[in-house]
């Protein structure tokens, strides 16, 4: 009884609560009417992106609401309402968000008001059920109905704040464009290093190579000694080049990762990390079937990455590597048990390793509390 | 000296074979694919093996698998294997079975003729000789261990012999007397901890073995 007791009371609470909502949002559609009038007029154009984020704040409230109700998210999907006035209203318009919410705001105006259902259950309830449980020994049945009517009110809500498809759609598209502007841009700022590092280092060692032979080769005849100078120079210079290059081809493309897939590469990075790597590996190992060539290259960076760090300021000695084939794609996860409190924005490196990530669609979450232990888990999907 | 040379950059290829040919040796077979090479190692038995570490079919590493298998067909087959680019991990699987007729350089260094002659004729010989970029990989990523106790030139000693080196070149290079070096190596050992070795692979083992543990 007891327990029907409280389960009823928070089932009421809920119900109350939206019975609130309810109640705001008669208000609010007038203002929502009045706003639609008034922009018509175009006086106050401004008014309507304005009156949408509001909306969907209250959205979110009751998505809120809810979740808290059933345990279970119900996701969101909206337009950024940025740019131009014309822009904002184009976007306060066109997004599907916008209708979702307003078949809500409806919908809920008309079933927000089941407290009406509720609350005369409260005394019944408590009558009867006090008889069952008590004398009777029975369950309770009445109070549970309140419970019942919270459910049912929270399940509505569900189905009508889940965006459309379409707006899921809209929103995928949206951030699509954000990270293929972001890899385009990663891309163009890689090609330029490339570019730069064979333009300045390998190419102006070669002139200056073909020169020293040049000279060289006059020299030969008169002074020996001097061409013999020269061209040992040109070794030199020849074998200057061949290590940039070295370093060059490194940057591009790690030529272990061709050689050794991921799991290898990984190893081998661990190896020679100064520190002491256990690595774990599931379903990617040398005989499994490999992954894109892009996901490999932007897993081995993050170790890289992450190991170097550890190294550098963790001051742990140890760090624990997990790579492993799931279902969306390929999870790494790098920890160490050093001293923690690692910044996204002290150096270029986390900055680099989500830029990377984030071109492939991958996520990146750090948790570096002070005092470790710091966790590096990218998550990169694809298909293979 | 008879020599089986796997290789399968045209240009390479025939530069090697200039190179060795005009140095007075003999090239027995060259092959250009991954599959072909322990077939012609069985054939020949060369008395050293150069090996290009990636061959076609696959492109990835072909012939360090086939310079591992090669040793196991053939016991103490000296290979001498040559890359692109250097790996630690590479060194220490070829390492495996013992550091005796092993080598692994960059191809870079083909081009000093003379040292690469001398690193060839080191591992037919049963010698070894490991790039001095795989040895300064190593040296580097200690980050605290005795290596900080050691003199900077104790510090060369301790490279040149983990190279694969002899006191002799040791004390060439260094130009120092041979009894300078062995003072430096009684040293070295000392303050690392080891036990004194001959001047043969065993100490190039433990000096590796040193530096992959410490």
């Amino acid at each position: 009884m007891r327990e029907s007791l409280r389960q009823a009371w928070r089932a009421t609470v809920h119900l109350v609560m939206a019975a609130a909502m309810a109640f705001g949002t008669i208000l609010f559609i007038t203002v929502l009417l009045i706003t639609a009038a008034v922009t018509l007029a175009v006086v106050g154009a401004w008014l309507l992106p304005e009156t949408v984020l509001l909306i969907r704040r209250i959205a979110g409230s009751k998505r809120t609401i809810v979740t808290a109700w059933t345990g279970k998210p119900i996701p969101e999907a909206y337009q950024p309402i940025t740019g131009t006035l014309r822009e904002r209203l184009r976007i306060s318009v066109t997004d599907p968000g916008t209708l979702t919410d307003l078949r809500w705001m409806a919908a809920h105006y008309v079933y927000g008001c089941l407290l009406v259902l509720a609350l005369p259950l409260w005394p019944v309830g408590l009558v009867v059920d006090g008889v069952r449980s008590g004398p009777l020994r029975r369950e309770p049945v009445v109070l549970p109905l309140i419970v019942r009517l919270a459910d049912l009110e929270a399940r509505w809500s569900t189905a009508l704040l889940r965006p459309s498809p379409k707006a899921r759609l809209a929103e995928r598209v949206e951030e699509l464009t954000q990270t293929r502007a972001g890899a385009i841009a990663a891309h163009e700022a890689e090609l330029r290093r490339i570019e730069r590092d064979l333009h300045d280092g390998t190419q102006a060692r070669l002139v200056s190579l073909s020169m020293r032979i040049g000279l060289a080769k006059r020299a030969y005849d008169q002074d020996p000694e001097a061409a013999r100078r020269l061209l040992e120079d040109a070794q030199e210079q020849t074998e200057h080049a061949l290590t940039e290059l070295r370093l060059v081809v490194r940057g591009i493309h790690p030529p272990i990762l061709t050689d050794r897939g991921l799991a290898g590469a990984v190893r081998a990075l661990a190896a020679s990390s100064g520190l002491e790597v256990t690595v774990e590996v599931e379903g990617l190992d040398h005989d499994d079937p490999r992954a894109p060539a892009a996901v490999e290259a932007a897993a081995y960076f993050v170790v890289a990455e992450a190991l170097t760090n550890a190294a550098k300021h963790s001051g742990s000695p140890r760090a624990d590597v997990h790579l492993a084939r799931v279902p969306t794609g390929v999870r790494v996860a790098v920890r160490d048990e050093g001293r923690g409190g690692a910044e996204e924005t002290g150096g270029t490196g986390l900055v680099g390793m989500r830029r990377r990530v984030a071109a492939l669609d991958g996520t990146v979450t750090v948790t570096s509390p002070v005092g470790g232990p710091t966790v590096i888990e990218v998550e990169l999907p694809c298909v293979w | 000296m008879r020599v089986v040379i796997a290789e399968d950059n045209a240009l390479l290829r025939e530069g090697l074979v200039l190179l060795l040919t005009s140095s007075g040796h003999e090239v027995t077979a060259v092959v250009g694919s991954g599959p072909e090479i322990l077939p012609a190692l069985l054939a020949h038995r060369p008395d050293v093996a150069v090996l290009d570490v990636r061959m076609p079919p696959g492109f990835r590493d072909e012939g360090l698998r086939a310079a591992l298998e090669a040793r196991k067909e053939i016991p103490g087959l000296p290979v001498l294997v040559l890359s692109q680019y250097v790996e630690e991990s590479y060194a220490a699987e070829l390492l495996v079975g013992g550091a005796s007729g092993v080598g692994y350089l960059l191809k870079d260094r083909v081009g000093r003729v003379d040292e690469f002659l001398d690193a060839l004729d080191r591992v037919a010989s049963g010698g070894t000789a490991l790039d001095p970029e795989v040895v300064t990989e190593l040296l580097t990523r200690r980050r605290e261990s005795p290596l900080a106790a050691l003199t900077p030139r104790e510090l060369e000693v301790l490279k040149l012999m983990a190279e694969g080196h002899d006191n002799t070149t040791i004390a060439r290079t260094l130009v120092v007397t041979e009894r300078a070096v062995s003072k430096h190596i009684g040293n070295v050992f000392l303050k690392l901890g080891l036990p004194p070795s001959d001047s043969g692979h065993r100490r190039v083992l433990a000096v590796l073995a040193y530096l992959n543990n410490a």
